[in-house]
Protein backbone atom coordinates (compact mmCIF):
# COMPACT_ATOMS: atom_id res chain seq x y z
CA UNK A 1 0.00 0.00 0.00
CA UNK A 2 2.89 2.35 0.61
CA UNK A 3 3.63 2.40 -3.08
CA UNK A 4 0.14 3.83 -3.72
CA UNK A 5 0.71 6.55 -1.13
CA UNK A 6 4.01 7.33 -2.83
CA UNK A 7 2.44 7.78 -6.25
CA UNK A 8 -0.50 9.66 -4.77
CA UNK A 9 1.93 12.07 -3.13
CA UNK A 10 3.90 12.51 -6.35
CA UNK A 11 0.83 13.26 -8.43
CA UNK A 12 -0.82 15.51 -5.86
CA UNK A 13 2.47 17.42 -5.58
CA UNK A 14 2.59 17.76 -9.35
CA UNK A 15 -1.01 19.00 -9.39
CA UNK A 16 -0.27 21.56 -6.69
CA UNK A 17 2.68 22.89 -8.66
CA UNK A 18 0.45 23.22 -11.73
CA UNK A 19 -2.10 25.21 -9.70
CA UNK A 20 0.66 27.52 -8.52
CA UNK A 21 1.93 28.00 -12.06
CA UNK A 22 -1.57 28.79 -13.30
CA UNK A 23 -1.89 31.58 -10.72
CA UNK A 24 1.38 33.25 -11.70
CA UNK A 25 0.67 32.80 -15.40
CA UNK A 26 -2.73 34.41 -14.97
CA UNK A 27 -1.09 37.40 -13.28
CA UNK A 28 1.62 37.52 -15.96
CA UNK A 29 -0.89 37.91 -18.80
CA UNK A 30 -3.18 40.25 -16.86
CA UNK A 31 -1.48 43.53 -17.72
CA UNK A 32 -4.22 45.55 -16.05
CA UNK A 33 -3.21 44.12 -12.66
CA UNK A 34 -0.13 46.38 -12.62
CA UNK A 35 -0.38 48.68 -9.62
CA UNK A 36 2.91 50.55 -9.98
CA UNK A 37 2.62 54.35 -10.16
CA UNK A 38 5.22 55.95 -12.41
CA UNK A 39 5.99 58.57 -9.78
CA UNK A 40 7.37 61.66 -11.51
CA UNK A 41 4.80 61.36 -14.30
CA UNK A 42 1.89 59.89 -12.38
CA UNK A 43 0.93 61.01 -8.89
CA UNK A 44 -1.20 59.11 -6.50
CA UNK A 45 -4.17 61.26 -5.38
CA UNK A 46 -3.67 61.73 -1.65
CA UNK A 47 -6.52 61.56 0.85
CA UNK A 48 -7.83 65.03 1.71
CA UNK A 49 -6.77 64.76 5.36
CA UNK A 50 -3.27 63.41 4.77
CA UNK A 51 -0.61 65.48 6.51
CA UNK A 52 2.22 66.66 4.32
CA UNK A 53 3.17 70.28 5.02
CA UNK A 54 2.14 72.88 7.56
CA UNK A 55 0.80 76.08 5.98
CA UNK A 56 -0.41 79.46 7.15
CA UNK A 57 -3.93 80.17 5.93
CA UNK A 58 -4.26 83.45 4.07
CA UNK A 59 -7.68 85.03 3.74
CA UNK A 60 -7.91 86.41 0.24
CA UNK A 61 -11.08 88.45 0.86
CA UNK A 62 -9.72 90.33 3.89
CA UNK A 63 -6.20 90.40 2.38
CA UNK A 64 -4.57 89.20 5.59
CA UNK A 65 -3.46 86.08 7.42
CA UNK A 66 -5.91 84.50 9.81
CA UNK A 67 -3.18 84.41 12.45
CA UNK A 68 -3.62 86.78 15.41
CA UNK A 69 -0.26 85.97 17.02
CA UNK A 70 -1.76 84.43 20.15
CA UNK A 71 1.38 82.27 20.49
CA UNK A 72 -0.61 79.13 21.26
CA UNK A 73 1.16 77.23 18.48
CA UNK A 74 4.60 78.30 19.69
CA UNK A 75 3.75 77.12 23.21
CA UNK A 76 2.33 73.82 21.95
CA UNK A 77 5.39 73.07 19.81
CA UNK A 78 7.51 70.40 21.60
CA UNK A 79 10.67 71.43 19.72
CA UNK A 80 10.13 75.16 19.91
CA UNK A 81 10.56 75.54 16.22
CA UNK A 82 7.87 78.20 15.76
CA UNK A 83 8.91 81.84 16.24
CA UNK A 84 6.33 84.56 15.60
CA UNK A 85 5.70 88.18 16.42
CA UNK A 86 2.52 90.17 16.39
CA UNK A 87 1.42 93.77 16.75
CA UNK A 88 -1.76 95.39 18.05
CA UNK A 89 -3.48 97.28 15.30
CA UNK A 90 -5.44 100.53 15.48
CA UNK A 91 -8.75 98.68 15.81
CA UNK A 92 -7.48 96.84 18.87
CA UNK A 93 -7.01 93.48 17.21
CA UNK A 94 -3.66 91.70 17.17
CA UNK A 95 -2.17 90.73 13.84
CA UNK A 96 0.81 88.52 13.04
CA UNK A 97 3.76 90.35 11.49
CA UNK A 98 6.46 87.67 11.19
CA UNK A 99 6.09 83.92 11.40
CA UNK A 100 9.03 81.51 11.17
CA UNK A 101 8.81 77.72 11.28
CA UNK A 102 12.06 75.73 11.19
CA UNK A 103 11.15 72.54 9.41
CA UNK A 104 14.58 71.04 10.11
CA UNK A 105 13.51 70.53 13.73
CA UNK A 106 9.78 70.17 13.14
CA UNK A 107 8.53 66.63 13.66
CA UNK A 108 5.11 67.24 12.07
CA UNK A 109 3.35 66.21 15.24
CA UNK A 110 0.49 68.58 14.46
CA UNK A 111 0.18 70.06 17.96
CA UNK A 112 0.41 73.58 16.57
CA UNK A 113 -2.44 72.91 14.16
CA UNK A 114 -4.54 71.49 16.99
CA UNK A 115 -3.69 74.36 19.32
CA UNK A 116 -4.62 77.04 16.83
CA UNK A 117 -8.01 78.45 17.69
CA UNK A 118 -8.28 80.89 14.80
CA UNK A 119 -8.10 78.54 11.81
CA UNK A 120 -4.72 80.00 10.93
CA UNK A 121 -2.53 76.89 10.65
CA UNK A 122 -3.34 73.79 8.67
CA UNK A 123 -1.90 70.68 7.13
CA UNK A 124 -2.07 70.52 3.35
CA UNK A 125 -1.98 67.18 1.57
CA UNK A 126 -0.60 67.92 -1.89
CA UNK A 127 2.80 69.46 -1.07
CA UNK A 128 4.78 66.40 -0.05
CA UNK A 129 8.01 66.97 -2.01
CA UNK A 130 9.84 68.96 0.65
CA UNK A 131 13.44 67.90 0.06
CA UNK A 132 15.88 70.81 -0.18
CA UNK A 133 19.55 71.21 -1.02
CA UNK A 134 20.50 73.37 1.96
CA UNK A 135 19.38 73.04 5.52
CA UNK A 136 18.73 76.77 5.71
CA UNK A 137 15.98 76.44 3.12
CA UNK A 138 13.92 74.55 5.70
CA UNK A 139 13.50 77.71 7.79
CA UNK A 140 10.34 79.05 6.21
CA UNK A 141 8.68 82.38 6.88
CA UNK A 142 5.12 83.53 6.36
CA UNK A 143 5.65 84.21 2.65
CA UNK A 144 6.85 80.67 2.03
CA UNK A 145 4.03 79.21 4.11
CA UNK A 146 1.26 81.38 2.65
CA UNK A 147 -1.61 79.19 1.50
CA UNK A 148 -5.05 80.20 0.28
CA UNK A 149 -7.77 77.68 0.95
CA UNK A 150 -9.23 76.64 -2.38
CA UNK A 151 -12.99 77.23 -2.81
CA UNK A 152 -14.78 74.11 -1.68
CA UNK A 153 -18.06 72.56 -2.79
CA UNK A 154 -21.08 73.67 -0.79
CA UNK A 155 -21.93 70.28 0.66
CA UNK A 156 -18.42 69.74 1.93
CA UNK A 157 -18.31 73.29 3.29
CA UNK A 158 -21.44 72.67 5.35
CA UNK A 159 -20.01 69.43 6.67
CA UNK A 160 -16.73 71.09 7.50
CA UNK A 161 -18.27 73.94 9.49
CA UNK A 162 -20.45 71.47 11.30
CA UNK A 163 -17.42 69.48 12.31
CA UNK A 164 -15.29 72.52 13.05
CA UNK A 165 -17.84 74.27 15.26
CA UNK A 166 -17.27 72.35 18.51
CA UNK A 167 -13.53 72.84 18.21
CA UNK A 168 -13.96 76.58 17.83
CA UNK A 169 -16.42 76.68 20.71
CA UNK A 170 -14.05 74.75 22.89
CA UNK A 171 -11.17 77.05 22.06
CA UNK B 1 12.68 28.67 -48.78
CA UNK B 2 15.31 30.68 -46.92
CA UNK B 3 16.43 28.22 -44.27
CA UNK B 4 19.26 28.10 -41.80
CA UNK B 5 21.03 25.56 -44.01
CA UNK B 6 21.02 28.08 -46.90
CA UNK B 7 22.52 30.76 -44.68
CA UNK B 8 25.27 28.42 -43.53
CA UNK B 9 26.00 27.40 -47.13
CA UNK B 10 26.11 31.02 -48.31
CA UNK B 11 28.49 31.94 -45.50
CA UNK B 12 30.64 28.89 -46.25
CA UNK B 13 30.83 29.76 -49.95
CA UNK B 14 31.73 33.37 -49.11
CA UNK B 15 34.40 32.30 -46.63
CA UNK B 16 35.93 29.83 -49.10
CA UNK B 17 36.01 32.57 -51.74
CA UNK B 18 37.63 34.96 -49.26
CA UNK B 19 40.26 32.37 -48.29
CA UNK B 20 41.03 31.71 -51.94
CA UNK B 21 41.37 35.44 -52.63
CA UNK B 22 43.72 35.91 -49.69
CA UNK B 23 45.57 32.68 -50.43
CA UNK B 24 45.11 31.29 -46.93
CA UNK B 25 42.93 28.27 -47.72
CA UNK B 26 45.25 26.09 -45.64
CA UNK B 27 44.24 28.13 -42.56
CA UNK B 28 40.51 27.49 -43.04
CA UNK B 29 40.55 24.75 -40.41
CA UNK B 30 41.82 27.27 -37.86
CA UNK B 31 39.83 30.34 -38.82
CA UNK B 32 36.43 28.69 -39.29
CA UNK B 33 36.12 27.52 -35.67
CA UNK B 34 37.21 30.95 -34.45
CA UNK B 35 34.52 32.59 -36.56
CA UNK B 36 31.94 30.09 -35.26
CA UNK B 37 32.98 30.76 -31.68
CA UNK B 38 32.81 34.54 -32.13
CA UNK B 39 29.41 34.38 -33.81
CA UNK B 40 28.11 32.05 -31.12
CA UNK B 41 29.51 34.27 -28.37
CA UNK B 42 27.92 37.35 -29.90
CA UNK B 43 24.60 35.58 -30.19
CA UNK B 44 24.73 34.23 -26.66
CA UNK B 45 25.77 37.57 -25.15
CA UNK B 46 22.89 39.42 -26.80
CA UNK B 47 20.48 36.60 -26.04
CA UNK B 48 21.47 36.46 -22.36
CA UNK B 49 21.03 40.23 -22.09
CA UNK B 50 17.57 39.81 -23.54
CA UNK B 51 16.90 36.96 -21.10
CA UNK B 52 17.88 39.03 -18.08
CA UNK B 53 15.50 41.73 -19.25
CA UNK B 54 12.83 39.08 -19.88
CA UNK B 55 13.32 37.56 -16.44
CA UNK B 56 12.87 40.93 -14.80
CA UNK B 57 9.77 41.64 -16.87
CA UNK B 58 8.28 38.20 -16.19
CA UNK B 59 8.88 38.49 -12.46
CA UNK B 60 7.51 42.04 -12.44
CA UNK B 61 4.28 41.20 -14.20
CA UNK B 62 3.78 38.12 -12.04
CA UNK B 63 3.96 40.43 -9.02
CA UNK B 64 1.75 43.19 -10.50
CA UNK B 65 4.73 45.43 -11.14
CA UNK B 66 6.07 46.95 -14.37
CA UNK B 67 9.75 46.09 -14.26
CA UNK B 68 12.56 47.95 -16.03
CA UNK B 69 11.11 50.60 -18.33
CA UNK B 70 13.48 53.57 -18.19
CA UNK B 71 16.55 52.71 -20.29
CA UNK B 72 15.64 52.34 -23.94
CA UNK B 73 12.30 51.25 -25.36
CA UNK B 74 10.45 49.08 -22.80
CA UNK B 75 13.64 49.07 -20.73
CA UNK B 76 15.38 46.80 -23.24
CA UNK B 77 18.73 48.52 -22.74
CA UNK B 78 18.61 48.15 -18.96
CA UNK B 79 20.83 45.06 -19.12
CA UNK B 80 23.34 46.90 -21.29
CA UNK B 81 23.58 49.56 -18.62
CA UNK B 82 23.95 46.86 -15.95
CA UNK B 83 26.69 45.13 -17.94
CA UNK B 84 28.60 48.41 -18.36
CA UNK B 85 28.25 49.06 -14.63
CA UNK B 86 29.56 45.58 -13.81
CA UNK B 87 32.56 45.84 -16.12
CA UNK B 88 33.76 49.22 -14.85
CA UNK B 89 33.23 48.25 -11.23
CA UNK B 90 36.12 47.79 -8.83
CA UNK B 91 37.17 44.15 -8.51
CA UNK B 92 37.10 43.62 -4.74
CA UNK B 93 39.09 40.54 -3.73
CA UNK B 94 39.48 38.89 -0.35
CA UNK B 95 43.08 39.22 0.86
CA UNK B 96 43.44 35.61 2.03
CA UNK B 97 41.96 34.06 -1.08
CA UNK B 98 43.56 31.14 -2.89
CA UNK B 99 44.73 33.22 -5.84
CA UNK B 100 44.87 30.86 -8.81
CA UNK B 101 41.62 28.89 -8.21
CA UNK B 102 39.87 32.15 -7.31
CA UNK B 103 40.87 33.55 -10.70
CA UNK B 104 40.11 30.40 -12.70
CA UNK B 105 36.70 29.51 -11.19
CA UNK B 106 34.55 32.14 -12.98
CA UNK B 107 36.27 31.38 -16.28
CA UNK B 108 35.52 27.66 -15.92
CA UNK B 109 31.93 28.38 -14.87
CA UNK B 110 31.41 30.47 -17.99
CA UNK B 111 33.34 28.31 -20.49
CA UNK B 112 31.90 24.99 -19.29
CA UNK B 113 28.34 26.06 -19.96
CA UNK B 114 29.23 28.03 -23.09
CA UNK B 115 30.87 24.94 -24.62
CA UNK B 116 27.49 23.23 -24.47
CA UNK B 117 26.26 25.54 -27.23
CA UNK B 118 28.61 23.85 -29.68
CA UNK B 119 26.32 20.93 -30.45
CA UNK B 120 22.94 22.72 -30.29
CA UNK B 121 21.30 22.49 -33.73
CA UNK B 122 19.52 25.80 -34.40
CA UNK B 123 18.31 24.57 -37.76
CA UNK B 124 18.97 21.72 -40.15
CA UNK B 125 22.73 21.99 -40.74
CA UNK B 126 22.96 25.17 -38.64
CA UNK B 127 25.16 23.77 -35.90
CA UNK B 128 28.73 24.54 -34.96
CA UNK B 129 29.79 20.88 -34.75
CA UNK B 130 27.29 18.03 -35.05
CA UNK B 131 29.05 15.55 -32.75
CA UNK B 132 27.75 12.00 -32.92
CA UNK B 133 27.91 11.91 -29.09
CA UNK B 134 26.18 15.29 -28.77
CA UNK B 135 23.92 14.64 -25.80
CA UNK B 136 26.66 12.86 -23.86
CA UNK B 137 29.01 15.74 -24.63
CA UNK B 138 26.55 18.31 -23.27
CA UNK B 139 25.96 16.36 -20.07
CA UNK B 140 29.70 15.91 -19.59
CA UNK B 141 30.73 19.47 -20.33
CA UNK B 142 28.02 21.13 -18.26
CA UNK B 143 29.04 18.88 -15.38
CA UNK B 144 32.21 20.99 -15.16
CA UNK B 145 30.25 23.83 -13.57
CA UNK B 146 30.24 21.93 -10.28
CA UNK B 147 34.03 22.06 -10.24
CA UNK B 148 33.95 25.79 -10.91
CA UNK B 149 31.40 26.42 -8.17
CA UNK B 150 33.22 24.26 -5.65
CA UNK B 151 36.53 25.94 -6.52
CA UNK B 152 34.96 29.36 -6.20
CA UNK B 153 33.47 28.53 -2.82
CA UNK B 154 36.68 27.04 -1.50
CA UNK B 155 39.13 29.63 -2.79
CA UNK B 156 37.06 32.58 -1.53
CA UNK B 157 38.07 31.73 2.07
CA UNK B 158 34.60 32.55 3.27
CA UNK B 159 32.38 30.18 5.22
CA UNK B 160 29.21 31.13 3.36
CA UNK B 161 30.88 30.69 0.01
CA UNK B 162 32.27 27.32 1.08
CA UNK B 163 28.85 26.16 2.29
CA UNK B 164 27.33 27.29 -0.99
CA UNK B 165 29.96 25.39 -2.94
CA UNK B 166 29.40 22.20 -0.93
CA UNK B 167 25.64 22.43 -1.27
CA UNK B 168 26.03 22.98 -4.99
CA UNK B 169 28.28 19.95 -5.34
CA UNK B 170 25.79 17.76 -3.48
CA UNK B 171 22.91 19.12 -5.51
CA UNK B 172 24.46 18.87 -8.96
CA UNK B 173 25.74 15.35 -8.36
CA UNK B 174 22.29 14.28 -7.14
CA UNK B 175 20.42 15.80 -10.04
CA UNK B 176 22.87 14.77 -12.73
CA UNK B 177 21.63 11.18 -12.34
CA UNK B 178 17.90 11.73 -13.06
CA UNK B 179 18.89 14.20 -15.79
CA UNK B 180 20.84 11.54 -17.64
CA UNK B 181 18.26 8.85 -16.93
CA UNK B 182 15.44 11.02 -18.29
CA UNK B 183 17.31 11.29 -21.59
CA UNK B 184 17.96 7.54 -21.86
CA UNK B 185 14.48 6.54 -23.19
CA UNK B 186 14.83 8.95 -26.09
CA UNK B 187 18.27 7.60 -26.92
CA UNK B 188 16.82 4.07 -26.78
CA UNK B 189 14.03 5.01 -29.19
CA UNK B 190 16.11 6.99 -31.66
CA UNK B 191 19.25 4.93 -31.42
CA UNK B 192 21.47 7.99 -31.77
CA UNK B 193 23.25 10.41 -29.44
CA UNK B 194 23.47 13.17 -32.06
CA UNK B 195 21.05 16.03 -31.40
CA UNK B 196 20.51 16.55 -35.14
CA UNK B 197 19.77 12.82 -35.45
CA UNK B 198 17.18 13.02 -32.67
CA UNK B 199 15.38 15.89 -34.40
CA UNK B 200 15.53 14.03 -37.74
CA UNK B 201 13.94 11.02 -36.05
CA UNK B 202 11.08 13.19 -34.76
CA UNK B 203 10.68 14.62 -38.26
CA UNK B 204 10.35 11.14 -39.77
CA UNK B 205 8.19 9.75 -36.97
CA UNK B 206 5.80 12.70 -37.29
CA UNK B 207 5.47 13.38 -33.57
CA UNK B 208 7.51 15.10 -30.89
CA UNK B 209 8.83 13.19 -27.93
CA UNK B 210 6.81 15.35 -25.53
CA UNK B 211 3.84 13.06 -26.32
CA UNK B 212 5.26 9.62 -25.45
CA UNK B 213 7.82 10.94 -22.98
CA UNK B 214 5.92 13.54 -20.99
CA UNK B 215 7.26 12.37 -17.64
CA UNK B 216 10.78 12.30 -19.02
CA UNK B 217 10.26 15.95 -19.95
CA UNK B 218 9.09 16.80 -16.43
CA UNK B 219 12.10 15.04 -14.90
CA UNK B 220 14.44 16.66 -17.40
CA UNK B 221 13.17 20.20 -16.84
CA UNK B 222 13.27 19.74 -13.05
CA UNK B 223 16.80 18.37 -13.06
CA UNK B 224 17.91 21.03 -15.54
CA UNK B 225 16.58 23.75 -13.24
CA UNK B 226 18.52 22.18 -10.39
CA UNK B 227 21.63 21.87 -12.58
CA UNK B 228 21.47 25.57 -13.42
CA UNK B 229 21.18 26.40 -9.69
CA UNK B 230 17.97 28.26 -10.26
CA UNK B 231 15.06 28.64 -7.86
CA UNK B 232 13.38 26.59 -6.45
CA UNK B 233 16.68 24.69 -6.34
CA UNK B 234 18.90 27.70 -5.65
CA UNK B 235 20.16 26.63 -2.22
CA UNK B 236 23.82 27.05 -3.30
CA UNK B 237 23.19 30.78 -3.56
CA UNK B 238 20.21 31.11 -1.26
CA UNK B 239 20.24 34.80 -0.45
CA UNK B 240 18.40 34.48 2.82
CA UNK B 241 20.74 31.79 4.14
CA UNK B 242 24.12 32.17 2.48
CA UNK B 243 24.26 35.82 1.29
CA UNK B 244 25.39 35.06 -2.27
CA UNK B 245 26.59 31.49 -1.81
CA UNK B 246 29.66 30.63 -3.85
CA UNK B 247 29.84 34.06 -5.51
CA UNK B 248 29.67 36.04 -2.27
CA UNK B 249 33.26 37.20 -2.64
CA UNK B 250 33.12 37.91 -6.34
CA UNK B 251 32.42 41.32 -7.82
CA UNK B 252 32.67 43.16 -11.10
CA UNK B 253 33.62 41.18 -14.19
CA UNK B 254 34.10 37.92 -12.29
CA UNK B 255 30.61 38.12 -10.88
CA UNK B 256 29.34 38.90 -14.37
CA UNK B 257 31.00 35.68 -15.59
CA UNK B 258 29.11 33.61 -13.00
CA UNK B 259 25.90 35.43 -13.84
CA UNK B 260 26.44 34.87 -17.56
CA UNK B 261 27.29 31.23 -16.90
CA UNK B 262 24.05 30.71 -14.99
CA UNK B 263 21.97 32.13 -17.82
CA UNK B 264 23.89 30.20 -20.47
CA UNK B 265 23.19 27.04 -18.45
CA UNK B 266 19.50 27.92 -18.67
CA UNK B 267 19.79 28.49 -22.42
CA UNK B 268 21.70 25.23 -22.99
CA UNK B 269 19.33 23.09 -20.93
CA UNK B 270 16.29 24.72 -22.54
CA UNK B 271 17.81 24.19 -25.98
CA UNK B 272 18.40 20.52 -25.19
CA UNK B 273 14.83 20.24 -23.91
CA UNK B 274 13.54 21.80 -27.14
CA UNK B 275 15.70 19.48 -29.24
CA UNK B 276 14.76 16.34 -27.35
CA UNK B 277 11.10 16.92 -26.57
CA UNK B 278 9.76 19.68 -28.86
CA UNK B 279 11.21 18.70 -32.20
CA UNK B 280 14.02 21.25 -32.39
CA UNK B 281 13.66 23.30 -35.57
CA UNK B 282 10.55 21.45 -36.78
CA UNK B 283 7.51 23.69 -37.31
CA UNK B 284 4.32 23.29 -35.35
CA UNK B 285 1.93 20.72 -36.78
CA UNK B 286 -0.34 22.12 -39.55
CA UNK B 287 1.92 25.18 -39.83
CA UNK B 288 4.73 23.50 -41.76
CA UNK B 289 3.80 25.23 -45.03
CA UNK B 290 4.41 28.72 -43.63
CA UNK B 291 7.59 30.37 -44.96
CA UNK B 292 9.19 30.57 -41.52
CA UNK B 293 12.80 29.35 -41.30
CA UNK B 294 13.57 26.57 -38.84
CA UNK B 295 15.77 28.62 -36.50
CA UNK B 296 12.85 31.00 -35.86
CA UNK B 297 10.76 28.02 -34.77
CA UNK B 298 13.66 26.85 -32.64
CA UNK B 299 14.06 30.24 -30.96
CA UNK B 300 10.31 30.52 -30.36
CA UNK B 301 10.20 27.13 -28.66
CA UNK B 302 13.39 27.99 -26.76
CA UNK B 303 11.79 31.17 -25.39
CA UNK B 304 8.70 29.23 -24.32
CA UNK B 305 10.76 26.67 -22.38
CA UNK B 306 12.85 29.46 -20.83
CA UNK B 307 9.64 31.21 -19.83
CA UNK B 308 8.60 27.98 -18.11
CA UNK B 309 11.86 27.85 -16.16
CA UNK B 310 11.45 31.53 -15.22
CA UNK B 311 7.86 30.87 -14.11
CA UNK B 312 9.23 28.09 -11.87
CA UNK B 313 11.56 30.57 -10.26
CA UNK B 314 8.89 33.14 -9.48
CA UNK B 315 6.23 30.64 -8.43
CA UNK B 316 7.75 27.94 -6.28
CA UNK B 317 9.31 28.43 -2.84
CA UNK B 318 12.88 27.27 -2.28
CA UNK B 319 13.40 23.68 -1.10
CA UNK B 320 15.22 22.91 2.11
CA UNK B 321 18.48 20.96 1.78
CA UNK B 322 17.03 17.69 3.07
CA UNK B 323 13.88 18.13 0.96
CA UNK B 324 16.13 18.71 -2.03
CA UNK B 325 18.01 15.46 -1.49
CA UNK B 326 14.75 13.61 -0.75
CA UNK B 327 13.20 14.91 -3.94
CA UNK B 328 16.21 14.04 -6.07
CA UNK B 329 16.85 10.54 -4.78
CA UNK B 330 13.41 9.37 -3.65
CA UNK B 331 11.17 10.86 -6.34
CA UNK B 332 13.05 11.79 -9.49
CA UNK B 333 15.42 8.84 -9.60
CA UNK B 334 12.83 6.02 -9.12
CA UNK B 335 10.40 7.64 -11.52
CA UNK B 336 13.03 8.09 -14.21
CA UNK B 337 14.10 4.44 -13.84
CA UNK B 338 10.45 3.40 -14.00
CA UNK B 339 10.07 5.53 -17.12
CA UNK B 340 13.01 3.74 -18.76
CA UNK B 341 11.55 0.34 -17.92
CA UNK B 342 8.08 1.26 -19.20
CA UNK B 343 9.45 2.76 -22.40
CA UNK B 344 11.60 -0.28 -23.02
CA UNK B 345 8.68 -2.64 -22.39
CA UNK B 346 6.29 -0.73 -24.67
CA UNK B 347 8.92 -0.45 -27.39
CA UNK B 348 9.66 -4.15 -27.19
CA UNK B 349 5.96 -4.98 -27.47
CA UNK B 350 5.43 -2.63 -30.41
CA UNK B 351 8.65 -2.98 -32.43
CA UNK B 352 10.54 -5.85 -30.82
CA UNK B 353 11.38 -9.12 -32.53
CA UNK B 354 8.51 -10.94 -30.84
CA UNK B 355 5.91 -8.42 -31.93
CA UNK B 356 6.17 -9.10 -35.64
Amino acid sequence: MEIFTYFKNVFSGLWNLMVGLSVTTRYFFNFKAVTTQQYPEERLPLPARSRSMIKLIYDGEKDQFNCVACLMCAKACPNSCIKLEGVRQADGKRRMTTFKLDFSTCIFCGYCVEACGFDALTFVSEEYENAVYKRGSLLQDEHAMKWVRPPQPVAEEAQKTEMATPAVAGA
Amino acid sequence: MFTGENIVQIVAVFLNWAYAQLGISFLAGVINPIISAVVMFGFIAVFVMFLVWMERKVSAHMQSRIGPNRVGPLGLLQTVADAIKLTIKEDVKPVKRDKIPYFIAPIVAFVATFMGMVVIPFDKGMVVQDLNVGILYIIAITGFTVIAILTAGWSSNNKFALLGGFRSAAQIISYEVPLVLSVVPIIMITGTLSLTGIVEYQHQAGYWFILPQFFAFLIFITSATAEANRAPFDIPEAESELIGGFHTEYSGVKFAMFFLGEYIAVVVSSAVAVTLFFGGWLPLPFLGSLPIPGFIWFLAKLLLVIYLIMAFRWTFPRLRVDQLMDFGWKVLLPISILNILLTAAVWLLLYGKGAQ
